[in-house]
């Protein structure tokens, strides 16, 4: 009667070997030629990093000599420590966070080009939505009404109080709440808010619930909106050059290929999102450029430090790559 | 107690049948709720829903890993705080001066709720399985602590100074005289722990994002998958009830010689 006892003890001692074997896994110092660069680099499970997903399937980085493991986070929030800490050797995040970062003296650069508006209202893959029968009709009838956000003091906040004061209505009138993605179709129904900011897939999903574009706010905020980007710390950018230089040549092989194969980039969603497949191939897909435009980095950094979203000015040429 | 309930005919019902009914019959009110428009299909989608998207996670091998790593997650916090929790426990519990030392200064961390040191966890160890494993440990070792310290107290006086008149060093007093005394306590203390380590386990992966079932019950949220969410929180149900199941079945294995279980009806 005391085989399965022994049997059970046996088993969680295997389970706990594995788990000690797995933890101490240490990225290797960069440098060595021969061997290839292990990089962790943190993104979020969002169709926005489809294209380092699909770039390390299609064996990119490790043509560039890159050992890359991608670990999903819960959000900028979490990566940005571990980006800073080295836990990561890069990191992915909207440009507001690397911003709000920025302004607050972390020591973070701009590797490459993350992610873009597609730049064409009504077809662009972050949008305010209101109800088909809402008396909402232009982004300036927001004044006075609610408006839910994944996080205030961020890009969906920003970007729509762009949109309101381009249509003519005046931002300060318009209250934001914060509300999680999955959260907001059901508030925008039940009424509890008047709009909401929504990126894919939830862009599709509140379409397909009777939900109607009220603005393309990533659209009207700027001409070709570079919305997130890949980042790393100053510390990796000044001791590893040569390393940070090849991912970048990957990533941008990756994100043109991404930009290229819009129907592979439908299908690598399957393999880190849970997306449904009939849902995949509905979604306004973004724009992946190869290079950040610098200059709308420029006008988000205006419009942030205008809305008090940035208490202090950032530095972009301390923020944004050099060549 | 008798086991089985009698029916109408007379005829006795298995309790494991009658649990099975209301199983059933769960399921069914969770089938039929949002197909007549009592809660929205949306949100709430009907059992059979989440039955295919569990069906679908099966074939997925990001959920077997998932699996694997909140196990391995919960084990190794649980060992920890039961080996930790145990050799405490004895040690304070074994010197009336240490434990009235100690006393107050456990009072005052137990209550602290391990999701509150989210934050302090993550500036220390990042957002790996350390981090999840940190919080696990913590919330599992006061309650094995608290039940062990319990247990150490409740040495029956006469057999003490018994051993004490026989002279017992104190290691054999630990072996043959607290041990014993205290088993039955450390096995409650266990159970309890099994249960709130799975818990800590789920919810350091759900909001830090380490690897395991919590962070794929995140990205299925964030990935507007309603049914496949669903799915994977009822594994981590599961989950919940094996871990009863199992540590139900190594305190009747380790406590086969006590009253209270030698009482019960063999299984």
């Amino acid at each position: 009667m005391r085989r399965p006892f022994t049997a059970l003890l046996t088993a969680t001692a295997v389970l706990l070997t594995a788990a000690c074997g797995s933890s101490s896994k240490t990225p290797a110092a960069g440098g060595a030629p021969a061997t290839p660069d292990k990089v962790n680099v943190g993104v979020i499970a969002i169709v926005d990093v489809a294209p380092i997903y699909l770039g390390k399937q299609k064996g990119f980085f490790t043509k560039h000599n890159i050992d890359l493991t991608l670990t999903t986070a819960q959000g900028g929030a979490a990566i940005v420590p571990a980006v800073v800490s080295g836990q990561f050797q890069f990191g992915f995040s909207n440009v507001v966070s690397l911003l709000l970062a920025n302004s607050n003296g972390l020591p973070l650069k701009i590797v490459c080009n993350g992610v873009a508006s597609t730049g064409v209202p009504g077809n662009d893959y972050g949008a305010v939505v209101v109800k088909k029968d809402s008396q909402i009709k232009t982004a300036a009838d927001l004044a006075g009404h609610t408006v839910a956000v994944n996080t205030l003091k961020n890009i969906g906040d920003t970007t729509t109080r762009a949109a309101v004061r381009k249509a003519g209505g005046d931002p300060t009138k318009v209250k934001f709440v914060e509300m999680p993605f999955p959260n907001m179709q059901a508030g925008l129904q039940s009424g509890q808010v008047d709009a909401i900011f929504v990126v894919e897939p939830f862009l599709t999903a509140a379409l397909g619930a009777g939900g109607r574009i009220l603005s393309s706010v990533y659209a009207e905020a700027a001409p070709n909106l570079t919305v997130a980007a890949y980042f790393a710390s100053k510390q990796l950018v000044t001791s590893n050059p040569d390393l940070v230089k090849r991912f970048a040549e990957a990533m941008k092989e990756s994100l043109a290929y991404a930009d290229a194969h819009g129907d592979e980039v439908r299908s690598v969603l399957s393999a880190y999102t849970q997306i449904a497949s009939d849902q995949a191939a509905k979604l306004i897909l973004p724009k992946w450029p190869a290079d950040v435009n610098k200059d709308s980095v420029q006008t988000l950094a205006d419009l942030a430090k205008g809305d008090g979203v940035l208490t202090k000015p950032a530095n972009l040429t301390d923020l944004l790559p050099s060549s | 107690m008798s086991r089985a309930t009698p029916t109408e005919q007379g005829r006795p019902v298995p309790p494991a049948l009658l649990g099975l009914i209301g199983l059933v019959s769960f399921a069914a009110l969770l089938e039929i709720a949002p197909r007549i428009g009592l809660v929205p299909g949306r949100y709430v989608p009907p059992t059979s829903r989440i039955a295919v998207a569990l069906a679908d996670q099966a074939s997925r091998s990001g959920f077997w890993r998932a699996l694997v790593d909140t196990l391995r997650t919960w084990a190794l916090g649980l060992l920890i705080a039961v080996v930790a929790g145990v050799a405490a426990g004895v040690a304070i519990g074994s010197v009336p001066a240490l434990r009235a030392i100690a006393s107050s200064t456990v009072e005052f961390l137990r209550p602290i709720p391990s999701v509150a040191l989210i934050p302090l966890v993550v500036v220390l160890y990042g957002i790996g399985i350390t981090s999840t494993v940190v919080l696990v440990v913590y919330a599992s070792f006061w309650q094995v602590l608290v039940q062990v310290l319990h247990g150490v107290a409740d040495v029956d006086p006469v057999a003490r100074d018994t051993a004490r008149s026989y002279r017992l060093g104190r290691r054999r007093q630990i072996v043959h005289l607290v041990w014993p005394t205290a088993l039955p306590y450390v096995v409650t203390g266990v159970r309890l722990a099994a249960s709130v380590a799975l818990v800590l386990a789920i919810t350091g992966e759900l909001v830090i994002g380490s690897p395991g079932l919590g962070s794929a019950i995140a990205v299925a949220q964030a990935s507007d998958a309603v049914p496949a969410m669903y799915a994977l929180i009822v594994v981590t149900g599961l989950i919940g009830l094996l871990a009863n199941l199992l540590t139900r079945a190594v305190e009747r294995r380790v406590l086969a010689w006590h009253p209270a279980i030698r009482r019960e009806e063999p299984a």
